[in-house]
């Protein structure tokens, strides 16, 4: 069942791969240690994508296949941006464009005790890290970092959100910074949390601005870096007049 | 139940009070003005009376369909038109396979109102026998990507649609009369619906107690605007429908400036459905003439190419294209009886030649053989006397390769004769030269 690998395996990396693409062949890579990501599947001797995406590889070896969704499958230490859809005693049941609603324990806040149980109406937007993702059980999230300290998570307030790909939010999040935000930063001052759920939330003084930095990173997404800044460039001059 | 709520659509706090507040100084959240459309985009199918329209991120695809039924007893001549929307799960999380749903219910309502209650199709054309046969046109609306504002989106896409459409010419016949004969679209010209005007729907949105106006409401502004209005108005400015469904009143002067707003919008609107359509039109028709010629060269007929090279100038003349098309229909009626009779004529002109053959096995044959034996020389006089007139037809036919073809075909069967004559006679003279000779 294991085709042949006709191409050698390193000529794959950055080229667009299809579910069922044997990426790698163990057997004449032995005594070599891969880390594979999200995306790549193990079968005996072969390494198969079954995602649609870039293929990529990170040194010294990691591999994962790079794509963009709608959906969203959540992974531990991710920051996504939540919406709270209920509240129960122990839990904020919240959406974070997963398969299933995750769950926010009532006491995942920096000193939280049961006596200092915050207050969230529905529909109010969160800036999560994801916890847990057990199968067969919801997502738990929390709105600290790894050492208990509220470091930015939680709500937040105005603004506005929009829902993006999963592929627009990992580039909005990469470094060197995404020479979108890079642009439009130079010119105008603004904030933004960026959750890898395909959530981007911007904040301004002036709602003008905001919606001109959603609509800029919306129409990033297909866009090559040079394209990106010719695009914020005419965008600015434009509003300068 | 828990997938299904993780399925949803949610609105988060944030974005409606932004929404609000942005329009407040009349800024909207995708950049637009408070009147100003998104993008339109019409795309056709590659059969007759299929669309998809593209309004911004909305994607609504259109189907038109036509089937022969018996009319309704109250309208012996008249025939049907009906809506039927599908909205896929695709398109929106919150919209379920299987019964439609409320808003699915509302779409086809108010498009069959802007349609049929406003007579922008004629039924009475699609009338074959009254009282008995009357075609009946489907419209099937398919949500293939919900961007907001559903209604103008699928009110577009079914007009281009039913512009597009094209049904089967028929004719009523047989012996009692009340036969009737569909035509294939290779006999006769399939033909288009016959459209009044085109009534065209525009949505507006009210924000803040209906003190703020929005037309063409994003996926986001339907979701934080407390009611909707939707106008149907045409280019000459009628009113065909109007739709105001949600609690929120309305006052009369804002109405009435929806229906300003509306009716400048709409020849705007019906240009750019017009001509979209009259492009698809020239495409369709451009493609058609590419067809035929291949047809014309193999069927060989010079009249017939006349009157496609005819056919096409009048597509490209679009406003007389019907005129032209049934001109056409008559043309091309008279070229197929004449062609029919050549091609007689050509059957026996070349029974002529075969005749002379002499392996052929006609009946024929013989009896010539027979003639032949008993009177060599006049006979053969007669054949080219046949050959010649044979060439004439064929040169009237206008066929000159095949008149080439037949004529050498004559050439050799004839030289081939003339050969056995001369080796009989020249086999016989000897002999009697011999004998004298003895």
């Amino acid at each position: 069942m294991a085709a042949k690998v006709s191409v050698s395996p390193t000529s794959l990396i950055d080229q667009i791969v299809v579910p069922g693409d044997v990426v790698l062949d163990l057997s004449n890579m032995t005594n070599q240690t891969i880390k594979l990501g999200s995306g790549l599947h193990q079968d005996n001797d072969v390494i198969s994508a079954m995602r649609a995406g870039k293929l990529s590889f990170c040194k010294p070896n990691k591999y994962w296949v790079e794509s963009s969704h709608k959906r969203y499958i959540p992974r531990p230490e991710d920051h996504v941006l939540g919406i709270v859809v209920d509240s129960k005693t122990d839990n904020f049941w919240v959406d974070i464009k997963g398969p299933q609603l995750a769950l926010l324990p009532v006491l995942a806040f920096e000193g939280g005790t049961q006596r200092n149980i915050p207050k969230f109406e529905v529909g109010t937007l969160l800036y999560l890290r994801v916890v847990k993702t057990n199968t067969g059980m919801n997502p738990e999230l929390s709105c600290t970092d790894a050492s208990g300290k509220a470091a930015l998570f939680g709500p937040l307030r105005d603004g506005f959100m929009l829902e993006t790909s999963t592929g627009l939010s990992r580039m909005l999040l990469s470094s060197p910074t995404c020479p979108v935000i890079e642009a439009l930063g130079k010119k105008l001052s603004f904030e933004i949390a960026v959750g890898l759920n395909g959530r981007v939330w911007v904040n301004s003084a002036a709602p003008r601005t905001v919606i001109i930095v959603a609509n800029a990173m919306m129409n990033s997404e297909s866009l090559s870096v040079t394209q990106q800044r010719i695009m914020v460039e005419k965008l600015l001059a434009k509003i300068s007049d | 139940m828990e997938g299904r709520l993780a399925n949803m659509w949610r609105l988060t706090v944030n974005e409606s009070k932004f929404v609000e507040t942005a329009l407040q100084s009349e800024l909207r959240v995708d950049g637009r003005g408070l009147y100003d459309y998104r993008k339109l985009t019409i795309k056709f199918g590659k059969e007759y009376g299929s669309s998809e329209v593209q309004l911004g991120q909305t994607h609504v695809m259109g189907f038109v369909t036509a089937q022969m039924v018996q009319p309704y007893k109250d309208r012996p001549n008249e025939g049907s038109l009906s809506i039927f929307t599908e909205f896929s799960p695709m398109a929106d999380p919150s919209f379920e396979p299987g019964r439609p749903g409320e808003s699915a219910v509302e779409l086809g309502r108010i498009i069959d109102r802007g349609l049929r209650e406003s007579r922008a199709v004629d039924t009475e054309s699609l009338c074959i026998l009254a009282g008995k046969m009357v075609w009946s046109v489907r419209i099937d609306l398919h949500i293939l990507d919900n961007g907001g504002n559903l209604v103008d989106a699928a009110n577009i896409a079914a007009l281009a649609a039913l512009m597009t459409f094209r049904r089967p010419d028929c004719t009523v016949g047989g012996e009692n009369g009340q036969e009737v004969i569909i035509h294939p679209p290779e006999e006769r010209e399939p033909l288009p619906l016959i459209i009044h005007h085109l009534p065209i729907a525009f949505t507006f949105g009210f924000f803040n107690k209906g003190n703020i106006v929005v037309m063409d409401p994003t996926y986001v502004e339907e979701a934080v605007m407390c009611g909707r209005m939707t106008v149907t108005v045409n280019a000459n400015g009628d009113i065909c429908a109007i739709q105001k469904p949600g609690e929120e009143g309305v006052n009369q002067s804002v109405i009435l400036h929806c229906l300003r707003l509306a009716s400048s919008r709409a020849a705007a609107t019906t240009k750019i459905i017009r001509e979209e359509v009259e492009a698809y039109n020239r495409e369709r028709s451009l493609q058609k003439v590419k067809r035929h010629p291949t047809l014309a060269k193999s069927e060989v007929s010079g009249p017939t190419v006349a009157v496609k090279e005819e056919y096409r100038k009048s597509s490209d003349q679009e406003k007389a294209a019907e005129i032209s098309r049934e001109h056409v229909e008559r043309l091309k009626l008279s070229p197929e009886e004449l062609r029919s009779s050549k091609e007689q004529e050509a059957t026996n002109f070349k029974g002529g030649p075969s005749n002379w053959d002499p392996y052929s096995e006609a009946m024929d044959v013989d009896s010539l053989k027979v003639s032949l034996a008993s009177e060599g020389d006049s006979i053969t006089k007669s054949s080219s006397k046949k050959k010649t007139n044979g060439s004439g037809n064929a040169q009237k036919d206008g066929g000159e390769i095949s008149v080439e073809e037949v004529t050498g075909d004559l050439g050799k069967k004839d030289t081939k004769h003339k050969d056995g004559e001369m080796t009989l006679k020249d086999a016989v003279k000897p002999k009697k030269k011999r004998k004298n000779k003895t």
